[in-house]
């Protein structure tokens, strides 16, 4: 209890609660941006955080985390496009409140329920805190091993569309994971000699390339400003109302909320859709569901606020990510040192409850800034995303490099971002591809140390039947939520691309096997089994694809039927956003010769003014005001932008590219 | 690089006077190495002649290996650039990794930082500073994270110990293993200072684990003492005699100062680069020693840096010279070592 309060008064202190400022805002920018969450928020400001103390990055991280899911209502609810995966439901009935012109109603009850939800959700975090010592002390190795799996397997049977390529794309990303060290050996695979694969992609940058470059290409494609029009003047007490007569339902769906983000894997992307579906099975009414109704809003929001206490329950106990925003904060944890496990309810308790703390007040500045300036915060969903995106695409460079500085880093930049451009215009998973990643080690090391200890005997293990039980029952019920409606895909253009994108895919775990099937066998028994999973995996989708283009019969059985509901994407403008991605490739082109600062002002301008010739005072104000920056940070934080070959000619101060004195 | 030698330096021509000096540190921030140029670096302003500015860059990646071979190849011995080193840097060297660039044994030590290991186990398994009963159980688990790290000396001590059941549990960090350990997964278990005195005192005080041994504090003449945290502990030499009816000596002594100056004595060092001349050197010696005797040092060190008195001057050369290159005696046991518990891993 002690600790507790002094580390809210430790959190009060003028440069903790700067940090969580400078964070939740950041948060509250990327919850805004439609499909930019807290996994690319948390990513950009990554390469930043290990250069502070413990305390502060961790008031940072959580400050940026917390409120994504409090602003992501203004896109939901002005313009019917979710911010980030935890609105989808509020869209049903933000939206259409806001065509009857009650956006202002709608915000002020959404952002009212996040509050709630999100220190709900605190609250519920700091009391099981109390309870974790045993709970820890009952996980072994055994345990541990089934959670991960068990985490594995429902976010790839959760995030994806398809059920068999969400789970194929878990094991893509467990095979990509074990690329570099063996760690039982110590013998290098798929590494090609470089010592860059040998030490594995920095999460950071496959963060970045998966999440935030897709986002930014494919809005691009979607073209215009984020939003038309607003009217945002009235109705905002209306909503505080609903709120309060709906005070039952915010409990509930809080709790809803805070369940399903512990339980490990399940994290953010269902949570709304639970609290939706539980207020209609418990409504009588459910006429106007769809239409406007106002707890349409008020269930989802308050239960995806309060998924985040939720889920840094086994994010903090067993280090175990339940959404790809966790695996990113578990990666930042890294950074600072902090490992999870014991530790965070013994020794490093104070941290812990910094992040509690942290966490509710996050929410209540989030939910406080969005309803206090909300007419400002809308005019932000104003600003056209030609605008936006070169802007966005700098700063990705900017955290990339600062990361290692590693040239190499744009190279998996770069790569990740072709992977997260093409899963998501196919309907692969991107968070079970991060999730995989992450965890790959971690499954590898797992596997070894219980057949060390147990053998096969740690199944029989009470915990272990419990928890099996438990991730069974969850994916029957999710799935079976989930794939009511499947749909036939007739209309879905452009299906032989993806069927030519499932044979690359296939090279994966076929090359895998053949560069590592000469090693040890305790360094290749890992990536061998998962390249054979993954094989049979992707050819099965593969068959089932060929068969769904030439329309055979037996596709007609319930079983197969199944397995083809949604098997085929209806992507985006493949083309359009490929076209995209290669100007960021000329701008990392422009960066080697020129160096980053000189060539982010060049790109900017020219990318604003080649969508638009008449913006030219906008390129040239921001690029102006990017150096500005560019300057002040390398000067205050000693840092050195990429350096071009520009620098190798010409004399320029340093931190546009110079020679270092 | 070789032109800075050629330039002679009078002592009195060193100065610092607005410069700036990079401490290339081959690690994440945050890290013990981190916090361990952190802790030096205003010192090292304020009594460094001239005063210079000290930037601390971190170069992490590669196991600390991108870090050090940047620094081989990039440091000025005109004392604007110093390494912080730490045991990994050592063992890479020691253990003859490939990709290792740097000749750490010819740089010049300023100051180096002790640390010791401590060994103990649940009491239900032992009696306090005793190992007959753990030698005589089949299976004793416990951590390693990979042998191509510090965590290869326990292969070797527990087979100098003669603990037949040791079986190692694969890609556990200290932290985690100690996790395992109080779940009673793992038998045999071992802390740095610092966490011994935070983590493992509070349960030896519960009485639900017991101290077996320390590694032993090695004087600069090679007597060892008895680690004053542990006072009651036995180290590794008083241990071994124990076990094995004789006094370690020969080969087995060899290598355990091998071990203790790499794991031990060097835990992290301040290095500058093997061109720099004697006047540089004597600067920095000179600022590390009225370091020491600063009132605010006093009060913050021990917390900041654990119990053990920083090592200044020659005898630091000696530590890192036995610490960084291994004799083929050495090598040979380790490599028998390794050999026993089938890993793959050899130090070439």
């Amino acid at each position: 209890m002690e600790q507790l309060l002094a580390a809210l008064f430790q959190l009060f202190e003028p440069t903790h609660l700067a940090f969580l400022f400078a964070g939740t805002l950041l948060g509250l920018i990327v919850g805004i941006l439609p499909g930019m969450g807290g996994t690319s928020g948390l990513a950009l400001v990554l390469p930043f955080v290990f250069t502070m103390e413990p305390s502060h990055a961790l008031a940072m991280m959580i400050g940026v985390l917390a409120p994504t899911t409090t602003s992501d209502t203004f896109p939901a609810v002005l313009m019917g496009v979710p911010g980030t995966s935890g609105s989808q439901a509020t869209v049903m009935d933000g939206f259409p409140l806001s065509k009857k012109g009650m956006a202002a109603r709608a915000l002020s009850a959404a952002f009212s329920a996040s509050l709630l939800g999100g220190v709900f959700g605190a609250l519920i975090l700091s009391i099981s805190i109390y309870y974790a010592i045993p709970i820890i002390m009952a996980f072994g190795f055994g345990e541990q091993f089934l959670l991960v799996v068990l985490a594995l397997l429902m976010v790839g049977a959760l995030t994806g569309d398809n059920l068999f390529k969400g789970i194929a794309s878990c094991f893509l990303g467990l095979i990509i994971g074990s690329i570099g060290t063996a760690p039982i050996t110590g013998d290098p695979r798929y590494t090609f000699d470089t010592l860059y694969l040998l030490e594995g992609v920095p999460l950071v940058v496959v963060g970045l390339g998966l999440f935030a470059i897709p986002e930014i290409v494919g809005l691009l494609d979607a073209k215009g400003s984020i939003a038309k029009s607003l009217n945002t003047k009235k109705g905002w007490f209306t909503g505080l109302k609903d709120v309060v007569k709906n005070w039952f339902l915010v409990l509930r769906c809080s709790t809803l909320g805070c369940l399903v983000g512990a339980l490990p894997g399940l994290g953010g992307t269902v949570v709304d859709w639970i609290a939706y579906s539980h207020l209609k099975q418990t409504t009588k009414d459910t006429s106007q569901f769809g239409k406007g109704d106002i707890r349409g809003v008020i269930a989802p929001e308050s239960a995806n606020n309060a998924k985040e206490g939720g889920a840094l329950i086994p994010t903090l106990i067993f280090g175990i990510p339940g959404s790809g925003n966790k695996v990113l904060l578990l990666g930042g944890f890294v950074l600072i040192g902090i490992e999870p496990g014991l530790d965070m309810v013994t020794t490093n308790l104070d941290l812990t409850y910094l992040m509690i703390w942290s966490l509710a007040i996050a929410n209540i500045l989030g939910a406080g800034i969005c309803m206090g300036f909300s007419s400002q915060i809308s005019k932000f969903t104003l600003v056209p995303y030609y605008i936006l995106a070169p802007v966005m695409v700098c700063l990705i460079f900017f955290a990339t490099f600062n990361f290692n500085r590693d040239w190499y880093d744009f190279i998996g930049l770069m790569s990740f971002g072709l992977i997260g451009i093409t899963f998501k215009n196919f309907g692969w998973s991107r968070p079970a591809l991060l999730i995989g990643f992450f965890l790959s080690t971690k499954v590898e090391l797992l596997s070894y140390q219980t057949q060390a200890v147990y053998g096969l005997s740690f199944l029989t293990r009470p915990v272990s039947i419990i928890l099996i039980i438990l991730c069974l029952a969850t994916i029957v019920l999710l799935t079976k939520q989930k794939f009511d409606k499947y749909y036939r895909s007739d209309f879905v253009k452009g299906k032989l691309t993806q069927i030519y994108y499932n044979i690359i895919l296939l090279c994966l775990p076929l090359s895998m096997i053949w560069f590592t099937i000469n090693l040890d066998y305790r360094a290749n028994l890992f990536p061998i089994s998962l390249s054979l999973i993954a094989f049979f995996l992707l050819t099965f989708i593969l068959i089932i694809k060929i068969a769904d283009l030439k329309n055979l019969s037996f596709l007609n059985y319930t079983i197969i039927k199944f397995a083809r509901s949604n098997i085929f994407e209806i992507g985006g403008n493949f083309k359009i956003q490929i076209y995209y991605y290669l100007s960021f490739i000329g701008f990392l082109l422009m960066n080697f010769i020129f160096g980053f600062p000189i060539a982010a002002a060049l790109f900017i301008n020219l990318f604003i003014l080649f969508h638009n010739k008449k913006a030219y005072v906008s390129s040239i104000c921001i690029s102006a005001a990017l150096m500005v920056i560019l300057w002040a940070l390398s000067s205050l934080l000693t840092l050195q932008f990429p350096n071009g070959l520009i620098g190798l000619f010409i004399d320029l101060p340093w931190w546009l590219g110079g020679q270092l004195n | 690089m070789s032109l800075f030698s050629f330039v002679s330096v009078s002592s009195a021509d060193v100065n610092f006077s607005g410069k700036t000096i990079t401490w290339v540190v081959p690690f994440k921030e945050g890290g013990g190495t981190s916090r361990f140029a952190r802790f030096i670096q205003p010192f090292l302003k304020k009594y460094l002649p001239g005063n210079p500015d000290v930037q601390i860059m971190h170069i992490p990646g590669g196991g600390a290996i991108k870090g050090s071979n940047y620094f081989e190849k990039n440091a000025k011995a005109d004392g604007t650039f110093i390494f912080g080193c730490s045991t990994s840097v050592i063992v890479n060297v020691a253990t003859g990794n490939p990709l290792v660039k740097y000749n750490l044994s010819e740089y010049r030590p300023v100051v180096l930082l002790p640390q010791n290991t401590h060994w103990f186990t649940r009491s239900d398994l032992a009696e306090p500073h005793d190992l007959s009963k753990i030698k005589e159980r089949k299976l004793v688990l416990y951590a390693l994270k990979t042998p191509a790290s510090a965590d290869l000396f326990h292969i070797w001590i527990y087979d100098k110990l003669g603990i037949k059941g040791a079986k190692p549990i694969p890609g556990l960090s200290s932290s985690g293993g100690y996790q395992a350990f109080l779940r009673g997964e793992i038998h045999l278990s071992s802390h740095g200072a610092a966490n011994y005195v935070k983590k493992v005192k509070p349960e030896i005080e519960k009485g639900k684990v017991v101290d077996l041994m320390t590694l032993g504090i090695i004087g600069s003449d090679g007597s060892v003492s008895r680690n004053p945290l542990a006072p009651n502990a036995p180290t590794f030499p008083e241990m071994y005699e124990k076990v094995n009816g004789k006094k370690l000596e020969g080969d087995d002594l060899e290598a355990y100062y091998a071990i203790g100056a790499a794991w031990s004595q060097a835990s992290k060092a301040m290095m500058l680069p093997k061109d720099a001349s004697d006047e540089i050197v004597k600067a920095y010696r000179d600022a590390a020693i009225k370091m020491t005797k600063d009132p605010e040092f006093k009060a913050k060190a021990e917390k900041a840096l654990g119990p053990f008195p920083l090592i200044i001057g020659e005898e630091a050369g000696e530590i890192i010279k036995k610490a960084a290159v291994f004799s083929d005696t050495t090598k040979k046991q380790l490599n028998a070592a390794l050999k026993k518990h089938k890993f793959t891993y050899r130090v070439q």
